[in-house]
C-alpha cells in the first residue's frame, strides 16, 4: 500500500529540525516568546527585591494569582500527560501523531507551574527548607503539612514526566543523529548522538526499551492523579468552608482535562499546518482528538451540575460559601469559565470547525482560558464566606501579578518553540512500528 | 582500514521478516555471538536472542518498594522520635498524612529505577560501537535491518561467516572493522 509506505518513511519528520531556516514567522514568534521570558525575569526580580506586597493578595485572600496560575498550569500538564500515557498504554493509533508534543507540552507546563509555589513562599530563596535535610538547628519539615506533600508532588511530577518523555525520545534522537550524519552535518550529528546515548537499534535493546517505556507510562498514571489530588488537597484540608469538601480533588482533576486537551488540540492544529506534517497528524487524528475534547467537556458539565445540586444539600455554612462563590462578586468568572469549558468545545462536534486550524486553536485555547477563570473563581471566590466577617476589599490582581502570568506564558511558548525547532515533533519509531504492524495481513 | 582482524560480519536486509528468518537460520547453524538491529521493536527477534523486558519491571518494583519504605520511615522517624511536635493533640504517627508523600516518592524511585535498569541492562550510554563503523549502518534507525555475527564467537572465521550470511539473501554483507 503506497499510502502506508508514505507514512512509514519518517525522513521528512526528521528533516524538519535539520532545516537551516525556519522562516520569519518562527523568528518572530521566538522573539515574542523570548521577550515574555525577559518579562518573567523582570517580574521575578521585582518580587525578590521588593516582596509579595507587590501583589493584590491580603487577608482573607492570601492566595491570589500564584495559586490560580499554579493550579491552572498543573492542570494543563496533567491532562496532556494523562492523554499521552493512555494512548501509549492502549497502543492507540493516535499515539504516533500527538504523543510526543503532548508530552512536551506537559513538560513545559510543569516548568511554568513549578515556579509559582516557590515564588509565593515570601522568601523564595529558602524553598529548600521543605526538604528534609540535616539543618544546623536540627529542625525537620512538618510532614503532616500539605506544603511538604506539594514539594514531593511537584518534584516527582517534573522528574517522572521528563523521564517518560526522554525514554520515548532516545530512539528518535538516534534517527536524528543518523539523518544529520547522512546529510553531512557532523557537529549536529554529534549533538544528537550524545543525547541518543549510543542507541544502535539492537532488537534486544528494543525489547527492554518497550518494557521500560510502557512501565514509566503506567507509573505516570497514578503520579498524575496523586499530584493533582495533592494540589486540590491543599485547598480541601483547610478549614475554609467552600474548599473543605471531598469533591474538590475530583473537580480539579476532571475540569483540568479540557485545558490540557485544548492546548494539545491547538498545538496539533498549529504544528500540522506550520511544519507541513499533515501526513503524520492527519484528519482522522484531529477528529479523534476533537471528539475526545468535546466528550471530556460534557463530563465537566455533569460535574458542574453535581456541584450545584450538592451545594444545596450541604450544611448551611458550606452551602452559603458555595453559593457565594457561584453567585457572588466572582460568579461571572465561574459561569463564564463553565460556559467556555462545557459549551464552547461542543462546537467541535461539527466537522467543519474541527478541521479548520484557526477554529481548533480558538476553541482549544478558549477552553484553557475557561479553566483559568474557573480556578480564579475557586481561589478568590472560595474565600468570600470565611469564619470571620470580611472587612477588606475584594481580591484583584495587580500589574506585577499579570506580568508574572504573561512571563510564564512566554516561558511555555519559548520551550514549545525550541522543542519544535530541535526535536522531531512526531514519534518516528512509533510511526514505523505502527505501520509495520498494519502491513501484516 | 586498519590491519586489525574484523570485529564481525554484518548483513543488511530490507524487511524485518528476512532479518528474523536469517536470525533463525544463524541460530540453527550454531552461531552464538550475534545481534540484530532494527528501526523499531521486533519482539520475535528479541525472543530468539533471549532478551526479555520483564527484568526491567522487577527492578522497577524493587526500587519502588525501597522508595516507599524510605519515604515512610523518614516521615515516621523524624515526626515521632527525632522531632515530635504536638499540633492540637493530633497523633504524631499519622498514617493518612504520611501516605501522599510515600506514594509519590515510591513512584519517583520506580520510574528512575526503570530508566536506570534500561540503561544498565542495555550497557548504555556507549557512544562508540564497532557496528557504527559499517558504511550505511545509519539506516538501521530508518528502514533497514541488520544481522551481525561477532568475532567473539568461538567458531568465528571471517570468510566462513561471510559465506554463511551471503546464503541468507541479504542486500549485501560487510565486514565490521575491528
Amino acid at each position: 500500500m503506497s499510502a502506508a509506505a508514505d507514512v512509514s518513511d519518517t525522513r521528512p519528520v526528521a528533516d524538519v529540525p535539520l532545516k537551516g531556516q525556519f522562516g520569519w514567522r518562527f523568528a518572530l514568534s521566538l522573539g515574542a516568546a523570548a521577550a515574555g521570558v525577559l518579562l518573567l525575569a523582570y517580574a521575578v526580580a521585582a518580587l525578590l527585591i521588593r516582596g509579595t506586597y507587590l501583589w493584590g493578595t491580603n487577608i482573607p485572600f492570601v492566595w491570589g494569582f500564584d495559586l490560580i496560575n499554579y493550579v491552572w498550569w498543573i492542570g494543563i500538564a496533567n491532562a496532556a500527560s494523562l492523554f499521552a500515557v493512555i494512548l501509549v498504554l492502549r497502543r492507540h493509533g493516535l499515539r504516533t501523531a500527538v504523543n510526543r508534543f503532548a508530552e512536551a507540552a506537559a513538560l513545559a507546563a510543569v516548568a511554568a507551574a513549578a515556579l509559582y509555589p516557590i515564588l509565593h513562599l515570601g522568601r523564595p530563596w529558602l524553598f529548600y527548607w521543605v526538604l528534609p535535610y540535616p539543618a544546623t538547628y536540627q529542625v525537620w519539615p512538618q510532614f503532616r503539612s500539605t506544603l511538604v506533600w506539594d514539594f514531593w508532588g511537584i518534584m516527582s511530577h517534573v522528574v517522572v514526566t521528563s523521564l517518560f518523555w526522554y525514554t520515548g525520545l532516545i530512539p528518535d534522537l538516534a534517527t536524528m543523529r543518523d539523518r544529520a550524519a547522512a546529510r553531512g552535518k557532523g557537529l549536529v550529528a554529534r549533538f544528537y548522538g550524545v543525547f541518543a546515548l549510543g542507541w544502535r537499534g539492537s532488537v534486544q535493546h528494543w525489547a527492554r526499551h518497550q518494557a521500560a517505556y510502557r512501565l514509566v507510562a503506567a507509573l505516570v498514571l497514578p503520579m498524575l492523579v496523586s499530584a493533582q489530588t495533592i494540589v486540590a488537597l491543599e485547598f480541601a484540608t483547610t478549614l475554609v468552608p467552600d474548599w473543605h469538601q471531598a469533591r474538590l480533588p475530583l473537580h480539579v482533576v476532571i475540569t483540568g482535562i479540557p485545558s490540557g486537551l485544548g492546548v494539545v488540540l491547538a498545538l496539533a492544529a498549529l504544528l500540522r499546518s506550520g511544519l507541513g506534517l499533515s501526513r503524520w497528524i492527519d484528519e482522522a487524528d484531529m477528529d479523534l482528538l476533537a471528539k475526545l475534547m468535546a466528550a471530556a467537556s460534557l463530563g465537566c458539565g455533569y460535574l458542574y451540575a453535581e456541584e450545584l445540586l450538592t451545594a444545596t444539600l450541604e450544611d448551611p455554612a458550606t452551602r452559603d460559601a458555595t453559593l457565594a462563590r457561584l453567585f457572588g462578586p466572582y460568579g461571572l468568572l465561574h459561569w463564564g469559565g463553565a460556559a467556555l469549558i462545557v459549551l464552547l468545545p461542543q462546537l467541535l462536534w461539527l466537522p467543519v470547525l474541527r478541521h479548520s486550524a484557526p477554529a481548533a486553536v480558538a476553541i482549544g485555547l478558549g477552553a484553557a482560558a475557561g479553566v483559568w477563570l474557573d480556578r480564579f473563581a475557586l481561589v478568590a471566590g472560595g474565600l468570600l464566606r470565611d469564619h470571620l466577617p470580611r472587612i477588606g476589599p475584594l481580591y484583584a490582581p495587580s500589574i506585577p501579578e499579570w506580568t508574572l502570568l504573561l512571563g510564564t506564558v512566554g516561558l511555555f511558548a519559548l520551550l514549545m518553540l525550541l522543542f519544535a525547532r530541535l526535536i522531531p515533533v512526531v514519534s518516528m519509531f512509533e510511526t514505523r512500528h505502527e505501520e509495520s504492524e498494519a502491513e501484516v495481513p | 582500514m586498519s590491519d586489525l582482524p574484523p570485529a564481525g560480519v554484518i548483513a543488511e536486509f530490507e524487511s524485518a521478516e528476512a532479518m528474523v528468518a536469517a536470525l533463525r537460520a544463524a541460530k540453527a547453524a550454531g552461531w552464538r555471538e550475534m545481534d540484530a538491529y532494527a528501526p523499531y521493536p521486533v519482539p520475535e527477534a528479541a525472543e530468539l536472542l533471549g532478551a526479555h523486558g520483564a527484568p526491567v519491571g522487577w527492578i522497577a518494583i524493587g526500587m519502588g518498594l525501597v522508595g516507599a519504605v524510605l519515604a515512610y520511615a523518614t516521615q515516621w522517624w523524624l515526626s515521632v522520635h527525632d522531632y515530635p511536635i504536638n499540633v492540637g493533640g493530633r497523633p504524631l504517627h499519622a498514617l493518612p498524612a504520611f501516605l501522599p508523600a510515600t506514594t509519590i516518592v515510591a513512584i519517583l524511585w520506580a520510574s528512575a529505577g526503570t530508566l536506570l535498569a534500561l540503561l544498565v541492562m542495555n550497557r548504555l550510554p556507549r557512544l562508540n560501537h564497532p557496528v557504527f563503523a559499517v558504511p550505511g549502518f545509519g539506516r538501521a534507525s530508518e528502514d533497514r535491518f541488520f544481522l551481525c555475527l561477532f568475532a567473539a564467537d568461538p567458531r568465528f572465521e571471517a570468510a566462513e561467516a561471510t559465506r554463511f550470511l551471503q546464503g541468507l539473501k541479504p542486500r549485501h554483507v560487510t565486514e565490521v572493522p575491528g
